[in-house]
């Protein structure tokens, strides 16, 4: 059922596990992306599936053929390297028309189509430039033109956007989504950025030193992060250490919630909350009392940190043109139960 | 990059004026009329460039010295490109080794070598063979060109390579496609480096030629044994009028500093 599958991949140099047993499958057409911190083993994967790493172990298919031990130049699937990797001898034009030589089409047709490709790319008119003629964002396009003009039936993107500024990143962003959906390729991403990896997949695979340790819809991946590592990793999160006594959970002397049923009496707890689930109360109302710490300015949010017997907890108060609390004002904090989730353990986040 | 102040300036063109100062003086003389190694002071004459092209032995040797030096320098750009992609890509048993043999002629000086292909070419019967010439000569310029390879190689993108290679090319497409026009620069400089000095080679030389195959450093040296007249200055003056036209040439194609500093 899954397009593109790997079935318990691993790769291992001299002794060192960089994937460790991974199972995924993706769906035609799904935009999947690969996130997590330097090192965890993202382009590794990604690099087996293009053929340019061979696995250690497991099993990698597509479209149900087994393409395991197939060379890179067989597989027929598009690459965006992260350094964009453009031929600098060849124009713009040449390196979009690169894989269609190789596939031998004709030239009319080969113009025709790598003329389609820079138009929705937005790059026509560079088409005789050189690589070391354009900026990056247009190297970017280029590399992507080059990877999508030869139609594959998989686009391997890795770290497509680390070298853009934060708007032209944005703008790319929404051009990857338009084109994915236009062309309707396979899509699979590297990125270590959690936002871009929330805003624009279908579902995000999470790792953390070679293993996959959620899959899941932004949404879910953020609502229900499986691992400690995750809750931090992806969007910001409070961490409240405290212990399961009398009638819930007590932090630091106060009950915050009621504790799962699964804990016995005694036991450390952590109690994870979103900053944009706080909600500040007046001085004296709420679940728990603070002072404002600090406070930032975001644009649509403020960020405010309340320092409260539980420690310093971070709190989103959306923009509603009216100044929340200042720096050293007393306040209240208040949620609902719901959102404070409580997991058994000191919670060691990872 | 920083601008030079005025002392490394002044440094910079006391450099430049001591090391061009002998291939001016040479040009100069090379024009005078007189009988001997002088400025020219009232006069300039074509005498002695026109005494050169009367030896026809140094014409021969010119025409020798130019085959060998293409042929020798084609030869080492043809062993060096694959071997220097052995040595930059695969981790092989004994290729330290083989790096180490290709870039021992460097060291070993050209007498040593001269003496050592004498022998050799005695004992095989080879005196006086252009071929086994040629061959001395690829063995002494073949670490220059590979020196260089390696420097293009291991400054190349891999990456480029690798996208290649996902867009279908096979493993010699690539290497035609990408792999050697990216390193074409390297090439050539090699190239040329390896033509200059196969050019110029006086020390082996003249152990490993016969009349037949006589060079023209060697002529030349011969020359200048038995006497000192200005035909020495305009044989020079055309050689450093060769090597700047090539160099010239290099440098309108690819950018000397490309090639010689890595420059990109
Ligand atoms: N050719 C190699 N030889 C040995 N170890 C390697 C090799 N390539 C990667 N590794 C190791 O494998 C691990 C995973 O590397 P990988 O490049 O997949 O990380 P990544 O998740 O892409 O990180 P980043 O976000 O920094 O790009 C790292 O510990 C790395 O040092
Ligand atoms: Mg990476």
């Amino acid at each position: 059922m899954g397009f593109l599958t790997l079935e318990g991949v691993s790769k291992v140099y001299g002794g060192l596990a960089a994937v460790r047993d991974v199972d995924l499958a993706v769906a035609r057409g799904e935009f999947v992306s690969l996130l997590g911190p330097s090192g965890c083993g993202k382009t590794t994967t990604l690099q087996m599936i293009a053929g340019l790493v061979e696995p250690t172990a497991g099993r990698i298919g597509l479209d149900g053929r087994d393409i395991t031990r197939e060379k890179p130049n067989r597989r027929g699937l598009g690459v965006v390297f992260q350094s964009y990797a453009l031929f600098p001898h060849m124009t713009v034009a040449e390196n979009v028309a690169f894989g269609l030589e190789m596939r031998k089409v004709p030239r009319a047709e080969r113009d025709r189509r790598v003329a389609e490709m820079l138009a929705l790319v937005h790059l026509a008119n560079l088409a005789e430039r050189y690589p070391r003629q354009l900026s990056g964002g247009q190297r970017q396009r280029v590399a992507i033109a080059r990877a999508l003009v030869i139609a594959p039936p998989v686009l391997l993107l890795d770290e497509p956007l680390s070298n853009l500024d934060a708007k032209l990143r944005e703008e790319m962003q929404f051009e990857l989504r338009r084109i994915q959906r236009s062309v309707g390729t396979t899509t699979i991403m590297v990125t270590h950025d959690q936002a871009e990896a929330l805003s624009i997949s279908d579902r995000v695979v999470v790792m953390e030193a070679g293993r996959m340790t959620q899959i899941d819809a932004p949404y879910r991946l953020y609502e229900q992060p499986a691992t400690a590592f995750i809750s931090t990793f992806v969007g910001k999160m409070n961490r409240l250490a405290g212990v399961w006594g009398d009638g819930g959970v007590a932090v630091a002397g106060t009950v915050l919630a009621s504790a799962p049923a699964d804990v016995a009496a005694g036991t450390a707890v952590t109690a994870w909350i979103r900053p944009e689930k706080l909600h500040l109360r007046p001085m004296g109302e709420g679940r728990l009392a603070g002072r404002v710490a600090s406070r930032f300015f975001l644009g649509g949010h403020w960020l405010l940190t309340v320092g409260t017997e539980a420690g310093d907890i971070l709190v989103s108060v959306p923009n509603t043109g009216e100044e929340p609390a200042r720096e050293g004002e007393p306040i209240g904090l208040d949620w609902e139960p719901a959102s404070l989730r409580v997991e058994a353990g000191a919670g060691a986040a990872a | 990059m920083q601008k030079n102040g005025p002392v490394a300036l002044l440094f910079h063109a006391l450099v430049v004026a001591f090391v061009l100062a002998p291939l001016v003086v040479i040009c100069l003389v090379a024009f005078t009329p007189e009988n001997t190694l002088t400025m020219p002071t009232t006069a300039f004459s074509l005498r002695w460039f026109r005494a050169v092209f009367e030896h026809p032995d140094f014409v021969t040797a010119f025409g020798n010295s130019l085959w060998l030096a293409t042929i020798a320098a084609s030869i080492s750009v043809a062993i060096a490109v694959p071997a220097g992609l052995a040595i930059d890509r695969y981790r092989f048993p004994g290729r330290d080794a083989l790096n180490g043999l290709f870039l021992s002629p460097l060291i070993i000086p050209h007498l040593v070598l001269g003496v050592a292909f004498l022998r050799l070419f005695a004992l095989i019967g080879a005196t006086g063979s252009f071929a086994w010439l040629v061959l001395s000569h690829v063995i002494i310029v073949t670490p220059y060109v590979l020196r260089l390879v390696l420097a293009a190689l291991s400054g190349l993108d891999r990456s480029a390579e690798q996208a290649a290679m996902t867009l279908g090319a096979s493993r010699f497409t690539v290497f035609r496609r990408v792999t050697a026009p990216m390193i074409l620069p390297g090439i050539s400089g090699g190239w040329l480096i390896a033509f200059i000095n196969s050019f110029d080679e006086l020390t082996m030389s003249i152990f490993v030629t016969s009349p037949a195959t006589v060079t023209l450093p060697v002529r030349m040296y011969m020359y200048a044994t038995e006497s000192i007249d200005p035909m020495m200055a305009a044989v020079s003056a055309l050689m450093i009028a060769l090597t700047a036209l090539a160099m010239l040439a290099l440098d309108r194609v690819f950018g000397l500093d490309k090639i010689l500093v890595g420059e990109k």
